[in-house]
């Protein structure tokens, strides 16, 4: 039986009819539909609060991904809360307060010193972002809860933030080349941190899980540029700009292949202890979900394009019938800079809200779906540890705008 | 049929298919799990502590106070749903009530954002001036350097900023010198303030952090008289003597922290957040520029020149079209209008005073013939200089 897993429309047909594999499936019973609502909803209490509310809907999004996640026909459980996320916020300023201020400091100084500073700064928040992202995962898993029983994540995140600070500077040196060194060494290390309750998930990939496809993609890719280079050397004019173009969309097109068999081949290397994890997310399904953003993203921009254009010559007939008193003219500055504004954001929202409804939102659900669990019940005699109640990693992934779903 | 349910006790990874009965015969009711084949008891919960979690619209979770965290009981579909909330008739208010304390919480959470907001726009213009004061004066001096070096460096990439009169002995840069110093007097700045007229195709002058100021000749041409001259340099300096380039870097740096903090996003990439710190921004800079003319005001009185001739030079060079004025908040500087009603109200409270000229004919004469007439330099962009933080006295 053939399964079809192209567009959003397949989800029906795999809910059905998956086929047979050993090992239990993975479901995930959310509909982009439900996403949306809850997101919307979050923009616009965003605007009376400030932007306060998003610590709300932080929360919110990840119920919906964790209480649709069914492992074993048992939910995952998201047992973490907003205030958590402020708190943990207002620790994250008291580190960024120093760095800001010295930021400040700097723009006093001479121009090489303030330089060679800001280069330091952006080095130092590079550094930062790398810890901050491993105290998110940390409170991500460790307020996952299934069957009773919570993730962790032990480990150092300093440790972490150390090895990806200088794995991503190699990466740059070799012009990406050491890129499958860092990915294998880096899941290793947050793999092998992992725990459900007293038990530790082991990694058992490595570089050469996806070195193939990694210099696969690298090649094709440079291939493509050093092609638009020489057109645009050779003054080949029409032909030059195609082959840039061209350039640009192998661009996506590896970059989305590639996203596909590292999910696929790394998430299959994890192990916990007998239970393996065993992930098949095809190429062209996730390119769908970037097609299907691209077609949405257009298809906003017209619809708010129009929007904006019926109010502004709704505006205008409005202040030509109208004399042109100051008061007038007034308020016709004060609406159009409110419709500029409030446009603006209504823009840049929807990019958001749509990037999240269909390409995060269709990655997990590829993820979950693909997904298949052996010997899930080799699990059962998991225990629980004690409470984690660390709430400060989060707030700086946060702050430094790394925090994922 | 019993109530069917899910459970874990929190302490193995197991989910057990149970049943569960009511004991009202104890004290305060509790509830008993059993296993569903053999109906050997598991636990027993006491209803009254019983809460409900966040749940899929599919599913009641609840959990209970003192027993592991991750104990929990999970009812699923409608029917056992219902009769579990028979069971727990206290979950509906306990569920109210925690969305009490979240909306209580977000709702407080916000009123301190506001207040913080409200005491910001309303208190840094006060507080600039007193963490201005703390700055050294050496720290200024370095940053009006560098801004001068990258003025200057794209002024030069656009055609050159070349000084009309390079003698400082000359009757004119003379004439200016003793004016600057006749009215730095008595101001206890740490600067010495320094004018200097360049050729350029913009009407403008502006200040940098330090004490640097520039005329530019296609102001000057426009400039018709001595007392309009000597107005506009009196407003520069004034922005020297006030320290307003150092005060609005402090003012827009806290602007950005606070931005920050309202938008989460600290390290200030969005775009989102550049526009509210530009509306709180321009505020602070029409602020600076009327004490600047306050002070250009006061100098006139005490020099003898008369404080209007400043505003006659604004309205000649840039009056207010409906736009602008439809704009005013956005504007870094306030309306012409707004600032020749306040040069007025300031020449009725001193009417009486005499006028003598600041300088004699023959200078006059020499620093309107410093540049050769108008300047011929290419055009250069206007938005070079409020973007280099730097204060102008017509708004181009």
């Amino acid at each position: 039986m053939t399964v079809t897993t192209e567009g959003p429309w397949a989800r029906a047909e795999q809910q059905g009819g998956r086929p047979e594999r050993p090992g239990t499936f993975v479901q995930f019973t959310g509909g982009r539909g439900e996403l949306f609502g809850r997101l919307l909803r979050g923009y616009l209490l965003m605007l009376p609060t400030l932007g306060l509310y998003r610590f709300w809907l932080t929360t919110t999004k990840r119920r919906f991904y964790w209480q649709n996640t069914v492992i074993g026909d048992d939910r995952l459980e998201y047992t973490g809360s907003a205030v958590q996320l402020l708190i943990g916020f207002l620790f994250a300023i008291g580190v960024f307060l120093p760095i800001y201020i010295g930021f400040f400091y700097l723009s006093f100084q001479s121009s090489t010193i303030a330089a060679i500073g800001y280069g330091a700064a952006a080095l130092l928040l590079w550094f930062l972002s790398g810890y901050a992202i491993y105290r998110g995962r940390d409170f991500r898993l460790s307020r996952t809860l299934w069957r009773g029983v919570r993730f962790d994540q032990k480990g150092s995140a300093l440790g972490y933030a150390v090895r990806r600070f200088f794995w991503s500077l190699l990466v740059l040196v070799t012009a990406g080349l050491a890129f499958p060194f860092m990915a294998g060494n880096l899941w290793r290390y947050r793999y092998s941190h992992t725990w459900y309750g007293d038990r530790q998930f082991t990694f058992t990939g490595s570089w050469k899980t996806v070195a193939g496809p990694f210099y696969r993609a690298w090649a094709v890719f440079a291939a493509s540029i050093a092609m638009a280079v020489g057109a645009s050397l050779a003054g080949y004019g029409a032909a030059a700009g195609l082959s840039v173009l061209l350039a640009l969309v192998v661009g996506c097109l590896c970059f989305v292949y590639y996203r596909s068999r590292e999910t696929s081949r790394m998430f299959s290397a994890v192990r916990l202890g007998d239970a393996s994890l065993d992930i098949e997310v095809k190429a062209r399904s996730l390119l769908g979900q970037y097609l299907l953003y691209g077609v949405c993203v257009i298809g906003a921009l017209i619809v708010l394009g129009l929007i904006g254009y019926i109010l502004s010559s709704a505006l205008n007939a409005n202040f030509r019938a109208a004399d042109f008193s100051a008061a007038n003219i007034a308020r016709s500055g004060w609406i159009g800079v409110a419709l500029g504004v409030g446009g603006y954001l209504a823009t840049v929202s929807a990019f958001t809200l749509l990037g999240e409804v269909f390409i995060d939102c269709g990655y997990w659900m590829r993820v979950a779906r693909g997904a298949t669990i052996l010997n899930l019940d080799s699990l059962d005699d998991v225990r629980a540890t004690a409470e984690d109640s660390s709430v400060a990693g989060e707030g700086l992934a946060d702050a430094l705008n790394v925090g994922s779903f | 049929m019993p109530l069917q349910a899910r459970y874990s006790d929190g302490a193995t990874a197991t989910m057990r298919d149970v049943v569960l009965a009511l004991d009202t015969e104890v004290s305060s009711p509790e509830l008993i799990i059993a296993d569903q084949h053999s109906f050997d008891e598991i636990d027993r919960w006491p209803v009254g502590r019983v809460f409900s979690l966040p749940s899929h619209s599919s599913e009641l979770r609840v959990g209970v106070e003192g027993r592991p965290a991750g104990a929990r009981l999970v009812f699923t579909g409608a029917e056992p749903i219902e009769v579990a909330h028979a069971l727990f008739p206290e979950l509906p208010s306990h569920r109210r009530r925690e969305a009490g304390r979240q909306l209580r919480i977000l709702g407080f959470s916000t009123l301190a954002l506001v207040s913080v907001v409200a005491a910001y726009v309303f208190g840094v213009p006060l507080i600039a001036n007193r963490v201005t004061a703390l700055v050294p004066p050496q720290w200024e001096a370095n940053l009006g350097a560098v801004a001068e070096g990258q003025i200057m460096q794209i002024i030069n990439a656009e055609g050159g900023f070349a000084t009309c009169d390079r003698d400082p002995n000359s009757v004119a840069n003379r004439a200016i010198a003793r004016f600057t110093a006749a009215v730095m007097e008595g101001s206890n700045s740490p600067f010495e303030a320094n004018i200097t007229v360049v050729r350029s195709e913009i009407p403008n002058a502006f200040a940098l952090p330090g004490g640097h100021a520039y005329y530019f000749s296609a102001l000057l041409a426009k400039t018709e008289s001595a007392d309009e001259f000597a107005g506009v340099m009196a407003h520069e300096i004034g922005h020297v003597i006030y320290r307003h380039g150092m005060e609005s870097l402090i003012a827009s740096s806290a602007t950005g922290l606070l931005v920050g903090f309202v938008l989460g996003d600290m390290t200030n990439v969005s775009v989102a957040g550049a526009v509210g710190a530009t509306l709180i921004d321009s505020r602070f800079s029409r602020e600076a520029e009327r004490e600047a003319d306050r002070f250009a005001a006061a100098t006139a009185v005490r020099l003898g020149f008369d404080p209007a001739a400043l505003a006659t030079l604004l309205e000649r060079v840039a009056g207010d079209d409906t736009m602008s004025q439809s704009l005013a908040f956005l504007s870094t500087h306030p309306l012409t209008i707004e600032r020749r009603a306040a040069l007025e109200a300031m020449v009725k409270e001193t009417a009486g005073a005499s006028h003598a000229p600041v300088f004699s004919d023959a200078e006059w004469q020499a620093i309107k013939a410093m540049c050769g007439g108008v300047a011929a330099n290419p055009v250069l962009s206007p938005n070079l200089i409020p973007s280099a933080r730097t204060h102008s006295v017509p708004r181009n």
